[in-house]
């Protein structure tokens, strides 16, 4: 058995566990190899509330300013206003210091550019090979730029956020609401953004100098707290925030998780009837956006698994809303990038109008049941294991743009290699959740011999 | 050639160049390693790779699970005390000192408050060329704390040690050039404590500075200038972290960087009579004050390590270097521009004299240095052939050679940081000294022609 590789360079950035892989002499050079690549300018960090953000921090300062580069820390921030304030001052790139979902013992740089987006696959590449030639232009101690720091991306981002959203009619409605921010870096934006909106807030865990109560990933079962929350102070809604605030999870007023995948739909519908379009989801992500979709006869484009590439998919195809089934909502004239705010102003706004329920909003949308599994697989086994699916599923229809994916009228199952970690995730959806499993178990048995 | 040295000490080299931040975090990184993951006191100059260099010594620091307690801008003399004060495992100045601004340093203070001596050196240089770094798991990651108020502490301690009354009675008028360093806020609060009025020059923390930090009389040309029309009893040059210092009289005239260490010894071994440590190169004035006093002096190897381990193993009371770094053992541990500004002045309150005439009362020693190219293959080479020549006066060969009659010397060594020999003579004319710095001279450029080709 191989030793256990924590580390992960991809596209998604440089992940790994600190103490173990996730070095600070890694993380200097490849601040100074980022630095390299977008020139002598302001460059914004911002980082979630693990321990080690500090540590994190100062390696990247030290080398952004090794190159030229003007590092601006603008604190504990939201990955989605981070991205925002880049886009807004024109800076010439961002850091984002958070592991997102994963759990506490690991931490990650994301690297994004100077239009607010995360890199690119092909402008990832030209990083990680920048990082791998290891000469940087180092400038000396006179040219070297001053640090500096900037307390103004949680105000911008606000303003941004509920610039198309009617704050008025939401205000009315004196929403009670409980947020489960983790103890992450929604833990100060969250409460301030939904009073603002009018709201009674309930906080649950919302202290940046505390640990993650539990594991970050919005699921179900992360989120007991906050579902038991909702049903004891009977509040009209909660909302569970992952650690960088770019999925949004959703519990209705009677204490129940609607599902992370629902908070997409609910977006999506909402932004549909207030102004029909294409919309872009990525092939993992329910077929409950076709059928909404279809009830509006807009079309839904299928783009890779990955926040870029919805969102370039989204400037591809022209649509304003999209998202991922991890509870992502991207709006794109707000905000081209998953962004849990957009999906709670846009939710809620959908229940002023309605003047209804969770409950019932979510009973309007079509239901399936989908399943996620993941195999451990070396990446020199993705190929192989790829082809043996391919195999067993020689005859129907395949959809290659992302491993591989077959869809039925009312199903569909999804193998692909993980962008973060070393597996193959397998995710099925049908109607029964038998159903689905069995998709599952068919591949599960296929692939099982091999690995 | 890229510039990087790593000394007894300190690492130090061209920041952009061989001093990246990737060394950085790996010699902090061993640093935090060597003290055992413990508390660790870190602060820097005004410098503005400083800010950079403190950022990479965190993570790395950080990251071996280190407490780390963050000065800010610091003199070094006060990292060195509040590692003694704080119990803490060490220290990290981040400062080129007296190099120019291009330059940059990490010097390593060890748990009892002085520079790492060569076997401490030696131990830190083992971990960081093993690369077994201690690495603390997420939890174990301690955040930086900040400390203003050690510096308070300090500015008490530094009085302790002087006539506080004595010095107030004077009313002096001192003016000071910070070369735009780290000393200001500092020399502002203990000038006041000695109830001196201070004009400062280059006074701004900027790192911009204003001329050659090193305190030698062709820096003080501006200080030099100023004081005819400031009407300053004193006039002080302080070395950017704060270490070494070089004085000017009140008529403007520039003393050589040798006067800090005789002109301090005076009051204090006076008061607190003891041994006293200095290097080869420094000037004899030191010996003639310490027979007045009838103390020993004892000789070591060039640079403040060396000379204050000595110091501290021999219990000596002073301990300084003809570079203008001085400083009251066992009061401060490392070489402490304020605290020998003070002595001075509390000299100049006990004898009532001026600074001038304090210099006139010295002996009168001309020196004579020089420095000769050398590849770093010959150097040692040199050396013995030079030790054979003059194998009948029985040299010293501590810190290359070291040649000693009645009333003068020679020492020709190794630079510890460039690829030369550097040849000092001292005597009491003028003519004895070229003499002795020519007849190196031309036995190093002979054996020179002699070693060509081979």
């Amino acid at each position: 058995m191989p030793p256990s590789l924590s580390l992960k360079i991809g596209v998604s950035g440089v992940r790994g566990i600190v103490g173990e892989s996730l070095s600070p002499q890694l993380v200097v050079s490849f601040a100074a190899a980022f630095g390299t690549y977008c020139g002598a300018g302001p460059i914004l960090i911002g980082t979630d509330t693990r321990p080690s953000r500090e540590m994190l921090r100062h390696a990247v300062v030290a080398g952004l300013l090794s190159v030229g580069s003007t590092p601006v820390d603008v604190g504990i921030v939201p990955i989605p206003a981070l991205m925002l304030h880049i886009r807004e001052v024109g800076a010439y790139g961002g850091i984002c210091i958070s592991a997102s979902h994963n759990p506490i013992e690991w931490n990650a740089l994301k690297f994004i550019a100077n239009d607010g987006i995360v890199l690119r696959p092909n402008q990832a590449k030209e990083l990680t090979d920048l990082y791998h030639q290891g000469v940087y232009p180092r400038v000396g101690n006179s040219e070297m730029a001053e640090a500096r720091v900037d307390t103004t991306t949680l105000a911008r981002h606000r303003v941004a956020v509920t610039t198309n959203i009617d704050e008025k009619l939401i205000a009315s409605k004196r929403f009670k609401v409980v947020v489960d921010c983790c103890n992450g870096s929604a833990s100060q934006a969250t409460p301030q953004f939904l009073r603002m909106l009018g709201c009674e807030v309930h906080e649950l865990y919302t202290d940046v100098n505390s640990l993650f109560p539990h594991n970050p990933e919005p699921l179900p079962a992360n989120i007991v707290d906050l579902c038991k929350t909702v049903r004891e102070t009977g509040a009209d809604i909660g909302f569970a925030q992952d650690a960088d605030a770019d999925r949004l999870a959703v519990v209705d007023e009677l204490g129940q998780p609607i599902g992370e995948d629902a908070t997409v739909a609910l977006a999506i519908r909402h932004c549909l009837k207030r102004n029909p379009g294409p919309v872009v989801v990525n092939l993992s992500t329910s077929r409950m956006i076709d059928d909404i979709a279809a009830g509006f006869g807009v079309p839904v484009h299928r783009s890779p698994v990955g926040e870029v590439n919805v969102v370039e998919a989204m400037i591809r195809h022209q649509a304003d809303i999209g998202g991922e089934g991890n509870g992502g909502v991207i709006l794109a004239s707000v905000n081209p990038c998953r962004d849990s705010f957009i999906g709670m102003a846009l939710i809620l706004e959908a229940l002023s109008r309605e003047g209804t329920t969770v409950s019932e909003m979510r009973s309007q949308i079509p239901s399936y049941a989908m399943i996620h599994e993941k195999l451990l697989c070396r990446a020199r086994d993705v190929a192989p294991s790829l082809r043996l699916l391919k195999k067993l599923w020689k005859g129907h229809p395949m959809d290659f743009t992302d491993g591989v994916k077959l869809n039925w009228s009312d199903r569909w199952i999804q193998a692909r290699p993980s962008n973060t970690e070393p597996v193959i995730r397998l995710d099925a959806e049908a109607p029964t959740e038998n159903e689905a499993r069995s998709l599952i178990n068919e591949a599960l048995e296929c692939l099982s011999p091999s690995a | 050639m890229r510039e990087l040295k790593i000394g007894t000490s300190w690492v130090r080299g061209v920041v952009g160049d061989a001093l990246t931040p990737e060394l950085v975090v790996n010699f902090a990184s061993a640093f935090g390693t060597w003290a055992g993951a413990g508390r660790v006191i870190i602060g820097r100059d005004t410098r503005r790779s400083s800010v950079a260099m403190r950022s990479a010594a965190l993570a790395g620091l950080q990251s071996t699970g280190c407490e780390i307690i963050d000065l800010g801008l610091a003199p070094t003399p006060l990292i060195s005390f509040a590692v003694r004060e704080l119990a803490a495992q060490g220290g990290i100045s981040i400062t080129g000192s007296h190099n120019d601004a291009r330059w940059n340093a990490l010097k390593f203070v060890g748990p009892d408050g002085s520079l790492l001596n060569t076997v401490k050196s030696e131990e830190l240089l083992d971990i960081y060329h093993s690369g077994g770094f201690k690495t603390a798991r997420w939890q174990d990651i301690k955040p930086v704390i900040e400390d203003r108020t050690v510096i308070d502490r300090y500015l008490e301690h530094l009085l302790s040690v002087l006539d506080e009354t004595l010095i107030r009675q004077k009313r002096f008028r001192i003016a000071v050039d910070f070369c735009n360093g780290t000393c200001a806020p500092l020399a502002t609060k203990f000038l006041q404590a000695l109830g001196c009025t201070l004009l400062p020059v280059n006074e701004e923390p900027s790192g911009e500075f204003a001329h050659p930090p090193s305190p030698n009389p062709s820096n003080m040309r501006q200080l030099s200038t100023l004081m005819k029309c400031l009407h300053a009893d004193l006039g002080a040059a302080i070395n950017v972290d704060g270490d070494r210092i070089g004085f000017v009289t009140s008529d403007g005239t520039a003393l050589s960087e040798e006067y800090a260490l005789p002109l301090a010894a005076g009051i204090r071994l006076s008061r607190r009579p003891g041994t006293v440590t200095t290097g080869f190169s420094t000037s004899r004035m030191i010996d003639v004050l310490a027979d007045r006093y009838e103390q020993q002096v004892i000789r070591t190897p060039v640079g403040e390590s060396f000379v204050i381990d000595q110091g501290i193993a021999e219990g000596a009371v002073l301990a300084g270097e003809g570079c203008g770094g001085v400083t009251a053992l066992p009061a401060s541990l490392t070489f402490d521009g304020l605290l020998t500004l003070g002595l001075v002045l509390e000299q100049m309150a006990e004898k009532e004299s001026s600074l001038a005439q304090l210099a006139s009362e010295l002996p009168r020693f001309i020196m004579r240095k020089l420095e000769i190219p050398c590849p770093p293959n010959q150097v040692y080479r040199m050396l013995d052939r030079f030790r054979d020549e003059y194998s009948e006066l029985s040299p010293d060969c501590t810190d290359g050679v070291y040649l000693r009659w009645d009333n003068d010397w020679l020492h020709v060594r190794a630079s510890n940081t460039e690829p030369l020999l550097r040849i000092i003579s001292e005597a009491e004319s003028e003519t004895r000294a070229d003499e002795l710095l020519e007849q190196a001279q031309t036995f190093v450029r002979r054996m020179a022609f002699a070693f060509r080709g081979r």
